[in-house]
């Protein structure tokens, strides 16, 4: 292990960061999309790099096992030195040639987490930690919306506009959102949908309070919908009382978790 | 023959016993071990598998999966400058004095676009290759927080208000240029422990082997770094609601202080702050500002890296020492800007 540590640590955390971005779309519940590349390109270097470790300690031990009865612990070359304090002053070289610094097996534990059971996406859980933070901008016009008969729009989209747009642009139109659930107090319920700048440490939350016939039937914390209907005006815009805004729901449909759980900005 | 004999069968016999004695036992014990693990393991691990649980898990790969990238940019630019660049092309392009080769490295944090992750084994393969670490450091600092990516960044999460993206740059300039020259004036040689490592390898080795021995190196031991950085981001993440910033807006110095605590604490990264500073309602401008300027230069994450590249010693006296020059000129600046 000592000998190939390193090589193993790369080739864990390449193959966990490939996992993620090429091969799945799971990166999605972790960064925004615009990373993959990012991903796939430093993905791809640990690997070739765990590889060249590979050969490196396949090579040393041939080395080892050829002069080792001439003299020992001449051939500890590039020798590592340790990370922490305490390590710097040991006699080093004869510990930890090529295991690598010890400090990095902690990356076994996203790298494996990764690989194995890969988390699942902030929920309902986060939602309720935070309040619901308004987008900071101050009230305006928005660019006007596509035409069409249903609109699709984001949850951030809708609240922005239902809170700060004096132009109306969501008067009459029917829209459609997808988002999961969350639970008020006193019976209402939130399409609610986090929103993800970099990563998911960044996450902020928009909810939509849905109201209408179809509501009654909450559907249950955590399950994703897709609601349609159409916008209700509340309170002045621009104010606390404008939120959370509220929509009319005419359908509310269960729909799968989509690949990238989270708004764009 | 005949003793010799007898004694290779019953050494051969001894040995045969020990095996199935061993195999038995350790089987047993095997077997034990798998079912109870396999019974207990999965009610255990529901158990333990709360929201909170799984949420934390969640934060906690994604700030490490973030940084991958980031530090990979890092310790190649870092392995490059080790293995490739003569040591006398910095001699060169910085001046002798420290005073002026401190503002004028503090400028070019403007060339590495990434975030703090990357930052760190720059700033240190600069130092191993001549740069007085006053210059180094005041790199280090103003690096992640002033490069193009962020500004632009800056720039959108605060639409309509370029005094914003003017003062973080002056402010976070400011702070690393003074602690620059702080650590000129004040800083000892003995806090900084640097890895002597690269002068063996690349005295030996040709440029080539030393950039992957180096690359090699810096990432495992930078990576180990940063997932000790992201768990305690994930735990803060997870433990401290925000709702609790509500108590604090009403007082604008309270609020200033708390905004660039919670910089530390949250390790958010250096291109997403800006959007998190926007989304703090009801801060006073010059708070939001103390968040962006704190963050990209002393946070969790980054304080866990320095420790590993720099040393304890250092780490943490730099990074207190940091702390407070951002606090104090962001609010110098917040003041006359904003």
């Amino acid at each position: 292990m000592r000998r190939y540590g390193s090589a193993v640590l790369l080739l864990l955390v390449g193959g966990a960061v490939l996992r993620i971005s090429l091969f799945s779309e799971l990166y999605l519940r972790y960064v925004q999309a615009a990373l993959r590349p990012y991903l796939v390109i430093s993905g791809s270097l640990l690997i070739l790099l765990g590889l060249v470790a590979a050969v490196r300690g396949m090579r040393q031990r041939d080395h080892e096992e050829h002069e080792d009865h001439e003299e020992h612990g001449e051939h500890e070359e590039e020798e590592e030195e340790e990370g922490e304090g305490e390590e710097a002053e040991h006699d080093h070289g004869h510990s930890h040639s090529h295991g690598g610094p010890r400090i990095a097996w902690l990356l076994t534990l996203p790298a494996l987490a990764l690989l194995l059971f890969p988390p699942p996406a902030l929920g309902s859980y986060s939602a309720s930690r935070e309040e619901a933070q308004r987008a900071a901008q101050g009230v305006g016009t928005f660019s006007a919306l596509p035409a069409g008969k249903v609109l699709d729009i984001s949850v951030a989209q809708y609240s922005s506009r239902a809170i700060y747009d004096t132009g109306h642009s969501l008067k009459g139109r029917t829209l459609r959102m997808t988002g999961f659930v969350t639970h008020g107090s006193d019976g209402t319920w939130y399409l609610t949908r986090l929103l993800v700048t970099c990563c998911a440490a960044d996450a902020t939350i928009s909810k939509v309070e849905i109201r209408g016939d179809e509501a009654d039937g909450a559907p249950q914390t955590d399950s994703w919908v897709t609601v349609t209907g159409t916008w209700v005006p509340k309170g002045r815009l621009g104010t606390d009382g404008a939120w959370p805004p509220v929509l009319k729901a005419a359908q509310v449909e269960q729909v799968k978790e989509p690949a990238d759980p989270y708004d764009k900005r | 023959m005949r003793v010799q004999n007898e004694r290779t069968v019953v050494d051969g016999l001894r040995l045969a016993v020990r095996a199935m004695v061993y195999a038995v036992v350790g089987g047993a014990a095997l077997l034990a071990i798998a079912t109870v693990v396999s019974v207990l393991g999965p009610m255990l691990a529901l158990d333990l598998y709360t929201p909170a649980v799984a949420a934390w898990w969640t934060v906690f790969t994604a700030v490490a999966v973030q940084g991958v990238p980031f530090l990979l940019l890092g310790t190649v630019v870092s392995a490059a400058i080790g293995a490739f660049v003569p040591e006398r092309v910095f001699t060169k392009l910085l001046p002798r004095n420290q005073a002026l080769a401190v503002p004028i490295a503090g400028a070019a944090g403007v060339v590495l676009p990434g975030c703090e992750c990357a930052s760190v084994p720059v700033a240190s393969s600069l130092m191993r290759r001549g740069v007085a670490p006053a210059a180094a450091l005041a790199f280090l600092l103003s690096a992640p927080a002033i490069n193009p990516v962020v500004l632009v960044a800056t720039s959108i999460a605060f639409p309509g208000q370029p005094k914003m993206v003017l003062g973080r740059l002056i402010a976070s300039l400011a702070t690393a240029v003074v602690m620059g020259w702080l650590w000129a004036r004040f800083g000892r040689e003995e806090w900084l422990r640097l890895p002597k490592r690269k002068q063996a390898a690349t005295s030996s080795p040709t440029g080539v082997k030393a950039f992957v021995a180096g690359l090699q190196h810096d990432f495992l031991h930078a990576g180990g770094f940063l997932v000790l950085g992201a768990a305690a981001a994930a735990t803060f993440n997870i433990a401290v609601p925000r709702s609790i910033l509500d108590i604090f807006t009403g007082s604008s110095w309270l609020s200033l202080l708390l905004l660039a605590f919670l910089a530390v604490v949250l390790c958010v990264c250096s291109e997403a702050d800006a959007f998190v500073a926007a989304s703090l309602s009801g801060f006073s401008p010059a708070a939001k500002l103390a968040f962006m300027v704190v963050g990209p230069m002393v946070d969790l994450k980054l304080i866990a890296l320095q420790a590993g590249t720099f040393g304890r010693a250092f780490a943490f006296r730099f990074s207190s020492a940091t702390w407070l020059v951002a606090v104090v000129s962001s609010t110098l600046v917040g003041w006359w800007l904003l």
